[in-house]
């Protein structure tokens, strides 16, 4: 099959992925501005409840593509 | 045409006129021998016009939006788009070559005094911006800047051979056209992850030096313009991991920090390890970690070049580690298996230094790259 024509793409969002400094949940939300890797932020976690929580990732989850 | 007609026998007159036809169009080939040409030339012409419209509109966009993040960080009184214009048509007079002798450190005190300009003329335009956002800003302007000459070297070439009615000229810039358009759709994505300070897939070489001295007790320092080194003990071996200040947008000036630690540390550096984003060949997986030799930096080459000539100077071994990407992938947001590959490279790099570096030396780990959206461990 020919390649299709790109027209104007979307442009994928990345997701910040958080790690509860108490239990060491790992979830995950979009990505808000200020966000950084390694920054820690106030946020509650949603597993214990603490609410120092630190960004270990921020990334673009790709979907997969056939080869 | 009586003549015609008796010459020709008994035809009717459809195919007669159909003879004239080709006639004609024998003519024009044989009359005109670059017709073909002309009409290749028209089409050509045609196809160049549609693709500078869209690469216009990707420009207008990119501008449209640096501007209007220029304006939120902006002081009173100040005019954007005029200041903003200023930026995108800035230049850098390469030094001369005739005698290359000591070139390197030209063209190194030439593009950092335009790079420091640049900088200052972001942060008098965006007073209102802390440190770290300037210098993301600055990223910015880049990107809108390369956009913007992108868009006039296409736009040159299409007038000139549109002018001189040249084909030579057209079929140049045509060929170029797809990897054109794809840097260019890169560079508007770029101008999305900037505008929000996301990591960038260039970052990965900083990220991977990041995570090796995540948690770790260690002394943070600065050594050069936006660069800073983390110095550690892993292992009876002392370690030195020298990258970008993050999170703002910033490459450092690694060679530079990379000398004043050699300056200090001398002869106990058994190893330089280097780490880095590396362009991929169409086909290979993003995020494939390889392994080499040599230094693994980007850029117009001065870094690179004293890495090499310091490192052949003190006879210390190269080491380099490369993280493959596309050229989109590595200006737009990280994508998931460029930073899952973050991790693998922190495991090798370890396993390299115990097995190069013998206990009572140190080492010298370098992530490279873009520091944008990433922190200091
Ligand atoms: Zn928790």
């Amino acid at each position: 099959m020919l390649p299709r024509r790109r027209g104007v793409e979307e442009i994928p969002q990345p997701l910040t992925h958080l790690k509860c400094l108490e239990c060491g949940t790992v979830n995950s939300r979009p990505f808000t501005g200020g966000d950084y890797v390694f920054k820690e932020v106030e946020e509650r976690c949603p597993k214990c409840g603490a609410s120092k929580m630190k960004i270990i990732g921020i990334y673009v989850e790709e979907e997969r593509k056939t080869p | 045409m009586l003549d015609f007609l008796q010459v020709s026998g008994q035809q009717d007159l459809i195919s007669v006129i159909s003879s004239l036809i080709w006639l004609l169009f024998l003519m024009i080939f044989f009359i005109y021998p670059s017709f073909s040409q002309r009409l290749q030339l028209s089409y050509i012409l045609r196809d160049l016009e549609r693709r500078l419209q869209r690469l216009k509109v990707m420009r207008d966009e990119v501008r449209g939006k640096t501007v209007e993040v220029l304006r939120k960080y902006s002081g009173d009184g100040v005019k954007v788009d005029e200041e903003l214009d200023k930026l995108l048509l800035s230049f850098m007079i390469a030094p001369e070559s005739m005698d290359p002798y000591g070139i390197v450190y030209k063209l190194e005190h030439i593009v950092n005094t335009w790079e420091d300009v640049f900088e200052e003329h972001v942060k008098l335009i965006c007073t209102k911006a802390d440190e770290a956002w300037s210098k993301t800003l600055t990223n910015l302007v880049e990107v809108a800047r390369g956009m913007d000459y992108l868009y006039r070297v296409v736009r040159h070439y299409y007038l000139l051979g549109r002018r001189t009615a040249n084909i030579y000229i057209v079929l140049q810039i045509q060929m170029l056209m797809p990897q054109i358009m794809e840097i260019a759709e890169a560079y508007r994505r770029a101008c999305y992850a900037f505008t929000q300070g996301q990591p960038i897939g260039d970052g990965v070489g900083v990220l991977a030096v990041a995570k090796l001295v995540e948690g770790l007790e260690k002394k943070t320092y600065q050594v050069a313009k936006d660069t800073i080194v983390h110095e550690f003990e892993m292992d009876g071996r002392r370690v030195f991991v020298l990258r970008a200040a993050g999170p703002g947008g910033a490459v450092g000036r690694p060679a530079d920090g990379l000398l004043k630690i050699l300056e200090s540390e001398r002869d106990k550096v058994k190893a330089v390890i280097m780490i880095d984003a590396a362009l991929k060949l169409e086909g290979e997986e993003t995020g494939k970690v390889v392994e080499g030799i040599g230094a693994a930096i980007g850029g117009i080459g001065v870094d690179k070049f004293k890495i090499e000539e310091i490192s052949k100077k003190m006879n210390i071994p190269l080491y380099a580690f490369a993280i493959y990407q596309s050229i989109g992938e590595a200006i737009t947001p990280m994508k998931k298996s460029i930073a899952k590959a973050a991790d693998e490279v922190v495991e090798k790099v370890k396993k390299l230094i115990s097995s190069k570096v013998d206990e009572g030396f140190s080492v010298i780990v370098a992530g490279i790259g873009n520091t944008v959206g990433i922190g200091i461990s």
